[in-house]
Order: structure tokens, then C-alpha cells, then sequence
């Protein structure tokens, strides 16, 4: 990314010009919106509550008495009779990052003022997160069928089904949110908010564009999210 | 930020080398140079001014009035914590006049107490209530930069507050668990209030935290990214430093008290076993199994500890500010006492299990946590010393913003160095869980942090009320305060030696603790006065609205900003038509060769080349 | 008066507080005359600070107070004032840090010959378990208490069966023997505390906690729960006795085994059932008669 154009100031680059900017007044990420710094500094707080849960999670799964369960074969999906393991996660997955994929486009055609464009592509995105979140569902009623529940699981510690609701649930939480207000924004982005800056429902504040790149930033910290939980749930 | 980097960017060196070289620059000649600052780099804020009542001052989108609220509020909770503390100290100074009081009441009051003053009061009044009055008008901005977010900030708090009190109506009343809801005793039968109560409380939380979230943000982008023109990160009153470093060790630490209590949340509703081992209670074996309570501990102070730092910091910063200005000096050491603040405040992470030495965990921790704590020690010293030194050679009004002051630092040096004591693990073992850290946290962080929010309503009043609040109640209300207070935990220390555990109902049989039963009365009577000694503030202030003398501007000569409005009180939008600019750092007092014995943040170099100003 | 002169009278009486009070450290009887000396040090260097810092500060509010005509030093900092402080007062707090760590490792190096000794509490309540002639104690779990055995001992653990039971919240100590307390709790959390003794540490249900001390001083002390743990906290007490070695001996060699524990408990289940059998009797006999 190229530096924005400030007057009466010059850009240095790396670690010194990292310098001058926080030593500099008005603002220390030069040229960065509020609103964008902002969801910076959320998700930084984000992180900390995602890891805490995680942390826990190893501890729990660390200190448990009964064995955990097998993974492999308890995330597992028949397939006719084969029971093929890891399955529906690779799509979910697959289905998630596809979305940030999107939302990425979306964000370019946004700033490049392509108003079809963009809104078909954050409608793509919203669509991708809801086939996440209804998988999710598919899954935990799956794994509720066969008797797991979070005060006990009968594949072993009971910490599994605790752990894996909580987390999991906690996420696609965070996904619902993310797809609800995808979809405000595609019925934002079609009706022009963005290009004539009407001004917002609750906050009235004018639209913008770069409204669409903080949205997207939380889209892929979702997914972000999702890779680590996948990875410590599912790999491990 | 080095002084080398800053001669070379240009812009702001050549307006302070001009100063300092007065004479050289051979006076009125290089004027509009020396002046120079360059333009806004960001538009001009979009306000929403709101016209009824409600929009005015209910759903108001000002960061005053909103800071106003969750002043009220905050101080309305303190009332009820302050009042539960009272009857605590009935309980344990004269308990057969307490007789009403059963066990569960005096747990639930305990509980309720430690809450309310840690979280819903000093944290919401320092980072709430002066974080949204004074960081717009300190660093030069209109507002917030979400004032719209900042308004559901202070109504979650409200939610939360409303919700917290609710479960004093809800049967089995509150929690009675203690301030830190350890597991697993926080949800079993056994303790007060182990179902609705501290469900309610959990709730309560994460509306809270949920609301300070929204607030948070805005503190932290308003430092960040809305400084008027000419106030650089190093030109900020300390006041908003330590609101904005303390700004970010909540972000960061309260995502550990959300997840805590989400879970131990979980474990009461669902039955889950996060927190839970294999327990077995009036001879049966429990559902659960499993858990470990110590993680619930690990989570609860790592987010406990900043917390401490969360209401510590910002009083640290306000108080350096009244020091300052009322001791007519700058203050000493300006960038070490930034980097104080910001090292405190990255260290605070490193050191919540000194909460846990005789918890159970690896005691080889104890050596870890004990070295980080003690470190800690070392900028908060520096503080401490460059406090004293602004006083040295100052011109120091000893009024009564002065005093809380001084208050202050006595009982801040006397709390942090019982904080020696117990960081020390080795020392802690035997004070641990005694009426020694009780008297500890409440010197260092309840009175400590009291004395500064009461300097800074002395000091500040004059700017939101437009009147002086009243000097000699000012000094009735000091010395009843800080002596009765001093008397209070300063003996506590020695129950804590004979070895008193705290949260104990009663003292009876002991044979080395029945000594201690006078010093109870005694406590529990000064309890009682420093109490009925706040009732002196809220006349003062109810008798300062009507008849007070006026302020006028800027009434104590200060330097920075917030007296610098165009109007006093300031109006919505702060600042007229006109963003000020800012030439120079808040702490310009007593400059030789000035007319005045302070210069303001706003006065531009040219007006003041007569000065030995130094560049800032 | 002054303000400077009240905050004088206040760390002065502070100071006179500190040296007349009558509430101080019970006396020691245990082997951590450590903690007590490491206190003692971070008072005089602790209370040294305090009362340089606040003379200092009433020095400076007496001798610097408001003149209109006089100015303020300005000064806006002093690179090597602050530099000598920081360094003083790193050594300071070094020089606090160093015996606070070399104590804290003797405290968690338990000496070999420690006995152990299993704690268990309850809400709230303690009992006692010693080892038995093998010198070790039978593992237990919570999920095995009952009435038979009050334990929780595992029943194929050999270890555990010549176990000492002492089910009273008052045990004895052998003066000069170090001892390993075991903790454990059934429910929650509870300390297992004797303020004479110093040391303490938080039972954990879940996982059994440890410390160690050498009692050295004969008597009788109180044992204070000292982590919270409901309502009865307060009243979660239990006793210690120290004695001479031929009076403890006498005492332990009067305790019950778990052996004695689990032979009592069938005895009196056999009495109660030749109760049963002897009332049958007789009313099979009178039935008898009346035909």
C-alpha cells in the first residue's frame, strides 16, 4: 500500500518513518480511518478472548482424568458406510476462506466504486458465512444425536462436549453476527448508501466505502479465528 | 520519538529551536516561522447535536455529559458499596449490635462491596467518567470519535449496574462467593447466592465488559487519531496518558474475566465441568468432574491484576497533573514518567499469579512471579520520587486539591510498600489471606485512588460547574477523610500479623486474636466517621451549584486545554468555531523570563520569545 | 496548624505505632524464622523509604509553600538524579528479592525425611491420615468415601491399609520432625492454616497440594481455614498439638489403623446382624411355643 498524501508532511519509510509517525501530531496511523483503526484495536482484544479460550481448552483437555476422544473418528461422516474423517470440515473451512476470498473482492470493487460488483460479492460472502454457520449446525446436531452434550459426552472426558459447544458456539456467534451484518451492508451497497453517503440508521454518520473494508476486516479475523480452532478441535 | 528524530522532521524543530535560541533567532523577525504548525490532516468532525431533553441529556451523544453520567452513576454504586462496607464493620467491630446479620448477609456484603468499589465504581469513574470528560477537551478534539458508540457504552453500564443491583431482590440475594468468584464453592450450595446471584453477576459482568469494550475503543482512537493540530503524543497531560494506557490493559485484560465468567456461567446453568473436579458434598458424589478451579484463578487475575493498574494508572496520571499545576513547576522527569506509566502498564501482565503463591499452582511460579512483581516496584518508585521532586523548589498552593494530593502520595507509598511485602513470595506466606493484603489493597488501591478522584473533583469542578466548590468544607472533608481513613488500614496491617484471616464472620475463641478486638471497635468507629465524612462533598456541591463563587476561565492558571474552551462550562463540540492549536507541552509553569508563571499549551512561540522556554 | 506539620504527626505516628504496638507476630514455632526475618528486613527497608519519602514531602510543603512573588525552579528534568534513583532503588528492591527467593526455595524443596501427612478437608471440617508401619500412605479418590471408609482409600492399595485414621479436626506433631502436608479437599477450597507455624497453602479439590515445616516449639496452636469456603468459614477450625517424641509415640501408638477401622466396622456390622438373628430367634422360638 502506498502512503496516503498528507500536506506539509513526509513520509519516511520503515522503522524510522514508524518513528516519526508516532512522534508526529494529529494522528499516529497517518491517513488511517477511525473507524478501520478502531476494528484494529477491537479484534486486538478479540485475539486476547480467543485465546483465552483456547488456553483453557489445552489446560482442560491437558488435566482431564478420562481419555479424550478420538477425533478423527468422532468428527468423522459416513460416506455410504466408510466413515471418511475430517470431511464435513474440510468443507466448512473450504467454504469460509472461499468467503474472505470474496469479501477481498469485494472491498477492491468497493473502493473502485462498483456498486453491482461489490454488493453481488458481499452477498456471496454473507451466503458463504450462512452455508458455514449451517453446517455448523448440521454438525453439533450430529455429535447432540450421538449423545454428546456439553456436561457430557459418552466418547470419553466430558471437558470434549464443554469445550467444543462453548468454543464452536462462541464462534459461529461471531459468524452469525458477521453474516447479518453482511447482508445489511449488500442492501446498503445496491441501494448507494456508500456512493451518496446517506447517512447511517442509529449512528447517522455518512456512508462510506471504507465502511465495507472494516466489516471485511472482521470477516477475515472470523476466519482467521477459525483456522486455530480448527486446527486445536480437529488436528489435534 | 528520540529529541534527534524530532530536530529532523522539521516541521515542530523549527518551531522549538526558534524558542529556545530567543535571542539568537533575533526576535520578532522569524515570528510567523517560529509559529508555523502544520495544517489538519483530518476533515472536520460531524457532530450530532441533539434537541429534545432526551438526546440532550438522557441519550446524549456528548462526551461530557456521558462522562457526567457514568460519574453519577459510578458514584451512586460507590454510595451503596460504601454503605455495605458500614455494615460489615458493624459486624466486626460491634457484632451484638449487629445481631440482624447473619453469616450469608455479612458474605454477601463482603462480595457485593469488593465488586462494586473495584469494578462498577473505580473503574467506570476514572476511565468512564473522566476518560470521556477530559480526553476530548485534553488533547483537543470535539468529541469522541464514536459518540454514538460511546452513548451505548454508558447505557450497558447501566444495564449492568441495574442488573447487579437485581439480584439483591432475587431469591437467595447475591452472591456471597467473594470479589473474586473462585470456584467451586462461587456456584455450589454452601455459599450465598450460588444460583441466581452469581448468575446475575456473571451477566452483569459481560454486559460490563462488553459495555467498557465500546467505550474503551474510543478512548484509545480519540488519543490515537484525533489530537488537534501541534499536540504530538509527548505534548499530552499526563492525565491522558495514564487513561489511555490504562485504556488498553482493559481491552486486554478483560477478555480474560469475559471468558472466566462465561464459563464459570456455563458450569452453573449447563452443568459443564470447566472449573469443576469430582466433588463430593453431604455424602454424594456431584455430577461433576474433571475441572480445574485454578484456571478459573489464572483467568481471574489476569484479568485482577491490570485491573489494579487500570485504576491506578489513571489516578498516577491525574494526580501528577494536579501536583503540577498547583505546585506551579512542571512536572520533573515528564518522559519518564510517560515511560513509567507505559512500563507499569506492560508488566502488569506478567505478574497476576503473585494473587496465587499459596493457591495450589507450581509453586516453582513463585520465583517467576515474585521477580516481575518486585520489578515492578522500580518505575513505580520513580513516580513516586518525581512526584516529591515537582513538589521540591515549587511554589505550592496548598489548598485543598493540594491536599488530596498529599494525601496521596502518603498513602500510596505506605500501600506500595506493604505491596513489597506481599510480592515477595516468601514474605507473602504468612500474610497471604490475612487482614494484612486487606489493609494493603484498600491503602494502595481503594484510598490511594479515593484521594485523587477527590483532588480532581476540587480541581475540575470549577470547569463543569462554572463555580469553586467551597474551600473550608473542602478542608473538613480532606483531613476527616485522610486521617480517618490512614486510621482505618493502617493498624489493620497488624491484625494481619497476629495472623486475623479475612472474610472471617467472627473472631470468636482465638486466644491470640481476641486481642484484637479493640483495635475492631476502633476501626469500625473511624469506618464509620470517614463514611459520614463524604456527606460534607455532597453538600458542598449541591450548596456550590446555588451560591458558589464563579470561576471564570481558566481559574487555576493551568496550561492545558481543558481550560482553554471558549466557554465555561465548554459547550458540545468544545471549541467554538476553531480547532486550537497546540505549541507547546502542559507543563510550562515558572518559566524565567515569562510574565506570567505559566504559559499555555496554546500560547505560540512568538508571544513568548523573551523566555528560556525549553523545547518540548 | 500547618498542613505539613499533620502529615509530620502522621508518619510519626506511624512510626510510634509500629514500635509500641501490642498487636504483633504470635510467637514463632515453627522452623520459618526466614519469613519472619525477611519481613523484619522489608520493614526497615520499606519503612525507610516511607518515611524519607513523606519527610521529604512535608519538608518541601513547609519550606516551598505559595509566595506571589517568588518563582517556581523550572526544571523540566534531571537525567542524573533520575538515573541515581533508579539505580538505589533496583538495589533496594534486589536486595529484598534475593533472601524473599532463597526462602521460598527451601520452602517448596521438602527435606526427605518430612512425614507426610494426608489433610483432608471439608466444609467444613478436617481429619487426618498418618502412614503406618510402611512409612507411606494409600492412595485415595473422593468417589471411595463412605461410611466405611471415611478416607476415600483405595481398598486394593496395600499401602493403605495400615494408614493411621485420625478422624477429629485435632492431630499431634512430633516436635523437631518436619512434616509434608498433604492437602486435599472433598468440595472446595480450603487452607489448612496455623499463623504460629507461618506457612500455609490452599487445598484444591481436584488435586492434592503440599508444604512443609518443622514445628519446634511444644504446645497447643489453632488451625484457621484461610481461603474462603462458604459460610462456615469462619468457623472451620481444628487444633494442633506439638509434643515430645515419647509423648507423641504414646499418642500415635493409641490411634486406630485403617485395619482397626475396617475390623470395628465389621464387628459391628456382624453385632448388629446377630442382633437380627437373636431377635428372629426368639420370635421363631415364641412362634414355636404359642404352636
Amino acid at each position: 500500500m502506498s502512503d496516503p498524501k498528507i500536506e506539509g508532511y513526509e513520509f519516511k519509510p520503515g522503522f524510522k518513518g514508524m518513528a516519526q509517525d508516532t512522534g508526529s501530531d494529529q494522528t499516529m496511523f497517518k491517513g488511517v480511518h477511525w473507524g478501520k483503526a478502531m476494528m484494529w484495536i477491537f479484534l486486538l482484544s478479540h485475539t486476547f478472548i480467543f485465546s483465552c479460550f483456547l488456553i483453557s481448552y489445552m489446560k482442560g483437555r491437558g488435566s482431564t482424568l478420562i481419555d479424550w476422544p478420538n477425533t478423527s473418528e468422532v468428527f468423522s461422516l459416513h460416506v455410504g458406510s466408510t466413515p471418511v474423517p475430517l470431511l464435513l470440515i474440510a468443507i466448512m473451512t473450504f467454504v469460509l476462506i472461499t468467503s474472505s476470498g470474496t469479501m477481498a473482492l469485494a472491498v477492491k470493487y468497493g473502493y473502485e466504486k462498483n456498486r453491482k460488483m461489490c454488493g453481488w460479492l458481499i452477498l456471496a460472502t454473507a451466503i458463504g458465512g450462512l452455508t458455514f454457520v449451517g453446517m455448523q449446525a448440521f454438525e453439533w446436531s450430529k455429535l447432540i444425536h450421538e449423545g454428546v452434550r456439553p456436561w457430557e459426552n459418552p466418547f470419553g472426558a466430558k471437558q470434549f462436549g464443554s469445550f467444543f459447544f462453548m468454543i464452536t458456539g462462541f464462534h459461529g456467534t461471531h459468524v452469525s453476527i458477521g453474516v447479518i451484518f453482511l447482508f445489511i451492508y449488500a442492501y446498503k451497497t445496491f441501494k448507494g448508501h456508500y456512493d451518496e453517503g446517506k447517512r447511517g440508521w442509529f449512528t447517522t454518520m455518512k456512508g462510506n466505502y471504507v465502511e465495507i473494508e472494516i466489516l471485511g476486516l472482521y470477516w477475515h479475523f472470523v476466519d482467521l479465528v477459525w483456522v486455530f480452532i480448527f486446527a486445536f478441535f480437529y488436528l489435534w | 520519538m528520540s529529541d534527534e528524530y524530532e530536530n529532523k522532521t522539521g516541521y515542530q524543530a523549527q518551531s522549538s529551536e526558534t524558542i529556545s535560541s530567543g535571542g539568537r533567532g533575533g526576535g520578532s523577525g522569524t515570528v510567523p516561522d517560529a509559529d508555523h504548525v502544520r495544517p489538519a490532516e483530518i476533515p472536520e468532525q460531524d457532530l450530532y447535536h441533539g434537541h429534545s431533553f432526551i438526546t440532550k441529556w438522557v441519550f446524549c451523544q456528548d462526551a461530557k455529559v456521558i462522562g457526567v453520567q457514568y460519574f453519577l452513576l459510578a458514584t451512586f454504586t460507590g454510595i451503596i458499596g460504601l454503605i455495605l462496607s458500614w455494615l460489615m464493620r458493624l459486624q466486626l467491630g460491634f457484632p451484638e449490635a449487629a445481631g440482624f446479620m447473619t453469616a450469608e448477609h455479612y458474605y454477601q456484603f463482603v462480595t457485593m462491596h469488593g465488586m462494586i468499589m473495584v469494578v462498577y465504581f473505580l473503574t467506570a469513574l476514572f476511565l468512564g467518567g473522566f476518560g470521556n470528560y477530559l480526553i476530548p477537551l485534553m488533547v483537543g478534539s470535539r468529541d469522541m470519535v464514536f459518540p454514538y458508540l460511546n452513548m451505548v457504552s454508558f447505557w450497558s453500564f447501566f444495564v449492568a449496574v441495574v442488573v447487579l443491583l437485581a439480584s439483591f431482590f432475587v431469591p437467595g440475594g447475591p452472591t456471597g462467593a467473594g470479589w473474586t468468584l473462585y470456584p467451586p464453592q462461587a456456584i455450589l450450595e454452601g455459599t450465598p447466592g450460588s444460583g441466581m446471584g452469581i448468575l446475575l453477576m456473571c451477566i452483569s459482568l459481560i454486559l460490563f465488559v462488553a459495555g467498557f469494550t465500546m467505550g474503551g475503543l474510543n478512548y484509545m482512537i480519540t488519543v490515537l487519531q484525533a489530537r488537534t493540530r501541534g499536540m504530538t503524543l509527548m505534548r499530552m497531560p499526563l492525565t491522558v496518558w495514564g487513561i489511555f494506557t490504562a485504556t488498553i490493559l482493559a481491552m486486554l485484560a478483560f477478555p480474560a474475566l469475559l471468558v472466566g465468567g462465561l464459563m464459570m456461567t456455563l458450569d452453573n446453568v449447563l452443568g459443564t465441568s470447566f472449573f469443576m473436579p469430582t466433588i463430593l458434598k453431604a455424602g454424594e458424589v456431584l455430577e461433576y468432574g474433571g475441572g480445574s478451579p485454578i484456571l478459573f484463578q489464572h483467568l481471574f487475575w489476569f484479568f485482577g491484576h491490570p485491573e489494579v493498574y487500570i485504576v491506578a494508572l489513571p489516578a498516577f496520571g491525574i494526580v501528577s497533573d494536579l501536583i503540577s499545576v498547583h505546585a506551579r513547576k512542571n512536572i520533573f522527569g515528564y518522559r519518564m514518567m510517560v515511560w513509567a506509566i507505559v512500563g507499569i502498564g506492560g508488566l502488569s501482565f506478567f505478574v497476576w499469579a503473585h494473587h496465587m503463591y499459596v493457591s495450589g499452582m507450581n509453586p516453582w511460579f513463585g520465583f517467576f512471579f515474585a521477580t516481575t512483581t518486585l520489578i515492578i516496584a522500580i518505575p513505580t518508585a520513580m513516580k513516586v520520587y518525581n512526584w516529591i521532586l515537582t513538589l521540591w523548589r515549587g511554589n505550592i498552593r496548598l489548598n485543598v486539591v493540594m491536599l488530596w494530593c498529599l494525601g496521596f502520595i502518603v498513602t500510596f507509598v505506605n500501600g506500595g510498600i506493604t505491596g513489597l511485602f506481599l510480592g515477595n513470595v516468601t514474605v507473602d506466606v504468612p500474610l497471604s489471606d490475612t487482614y494484612f493484603v486487606i489493609a494493603h489493597f484498600h491503602m494502595v488501591m481503594g484510598i490511594a485512588p479515593l484521594m485523587v478522584i477527590m483532588g480532581a473533583v476540587y480541581h475540575w469542578f470549577p470547569l463543569v460547574a462554572g463555580r469553586f466548590l467551597d474551600e473550608k468544607l473542602g478542608k473538613w472533608h480532606f483531613w476527616l477523610t485522610f486521617l480517618g481513613a490512614y486510621s482505618i488500614y493502617f493498624p489493620m496491617h497488624y491484625l494481619g500479623f497476629i495472623g486475623v484471616p479475612r472474610r472471617y464472620f467472627e473472631m470468636y475463641d482465638s486466644p491470640y486474636v481476641t486481642s484484637a478486638v479493640g483495635m475492631n471497635e476502633f476501626i469500625s468507629v473511624a469506618a464509620f466517621i470517614v463514611g459520614a465524612a463524604q456527606l460534607i462533598l455532597i453538600y458542598n456541591i449541591i450548596r456550590t451549584l446555588k451560591i458558589g463563587k464563579p470561576a471564570g476561565h481558566n481559574p487555576w492558571q493551568a496550561n492545558s486545554l481543558e481550560w482553554l474552551t471558549p466557554s465555561v462550562p465548554p459547550e458540545h463540540g468544545n471549541w467554538g468555531e476553531k480547532l486550537p492549536v497546540v505549541h507547546r507541552w502542559p507543563y510550562d509553569f515558572s518559566v524565567p523570563g515569562a510574565k506570567e508563571d505559566f504559559i499555555t499549551q496554546t500560547t505560540p512561540p512568538s508571544e513568548v520569545t523573551e523566555t528560556e522556554v525549553e523545547k518540548t | 496548624m500547618h498542613p505539613g506539620i499533620i502529615f509530620f504527626l502522621v508518619v510519626l505516628g506511624s512510626l510510634l505505632f509500629h514500635i509500641f504496638t501490642p498487636w504483633y507476630w504470635t510467637d514463632i514455632a515453627s522452623n520459618w524464622v526466614g519469613m519472619d526475618d525477611t519481613i523484619t528486613l522489608t520493614f526497615w527497608v520499606g519503612g525507610g523509604v516511607f518515611i524519607a519519602v513523606c519527610l521529604f514531602m512535608v519538608y518541601c510543603v513547609v519550606k516551598f509553600s505559595y509566595k506571589k512573588d517568588r518563582r517556581a525552579e523550572y526544571k523540566p528534568d534531571d537525567k542524573k538524579l533520575e538515573k541515581i534513583l533508579t539505580v538505589a532503588t533496583t538495589l533496594g528492591v534486589a536486595a529484598l528479592l534475593a533472601p524473599g527467593l532463597i526462602i521460598w526455595n527451601q520452602f517448596v524443596t521438602v527435606p526427605k525425611n518430612a512425614l507426610e501427612i494426608d489433610v483432608m478437608a471439608w466444609q467444613w471440617g478436617w481429619q487426618y491420615r498418618l502412614p503406618g508401619e510402611d512409612g507411606k500412605l494409600g492412595t485415595t479418590q473422593i468417589v471411595n468415601i463412605n461410611d466405611n471408609n471415611p478416607f476415600g482409600i483405595n481398598l486394593d492399595d496395600p499401602y493403605g491399609k495400615d494408614d493411621v485414621l485420625i478422624q477429629s479436626d485435632l492431630i499431634n506433631l512430633e516436635t523437631n520432625q518436619p512434616v509434608k502436608i498433604l492437602l486435599r479437599s472433598v468440595d472446595v477450597l480450603h487452607n489448612w492454616y496455623v499463623p504460629q507455624f507461618r506457612a500455609k497453602m490452599d487445598a484444591v479439590p481436584g488435586i492434592v497440594t503440599y508444604y512443609w515445616f518443622e514445628p519446634n516449639k511444644i504446645g497447643e496452636y489453632e488451625v484457621l481455614c484461610a481461603e474462603y469456603c462458604g459460610v462456615g468459614h469462619y468457623a472451620m477450625r481444628g487444633g494442633v498439638e506439638v509434643q515430645s517424641t515419647e509423648d507423641y509415640n504414646q499418642w500415635i501408638s493409641e490411634q486406630e489403623t485403617f485395619n482397626d477401622y475396617i475390623a470395628k466396622q465389621e464387628n459391628i456390622e456382624l453385632e448388629n446382624k446377630k442382633i437380627a438373628k437373636n431377635n428372629n430367634f426368639l420370635l421363631n422360638k415364641e412362634t414355636y411355643k404359642e404352636e
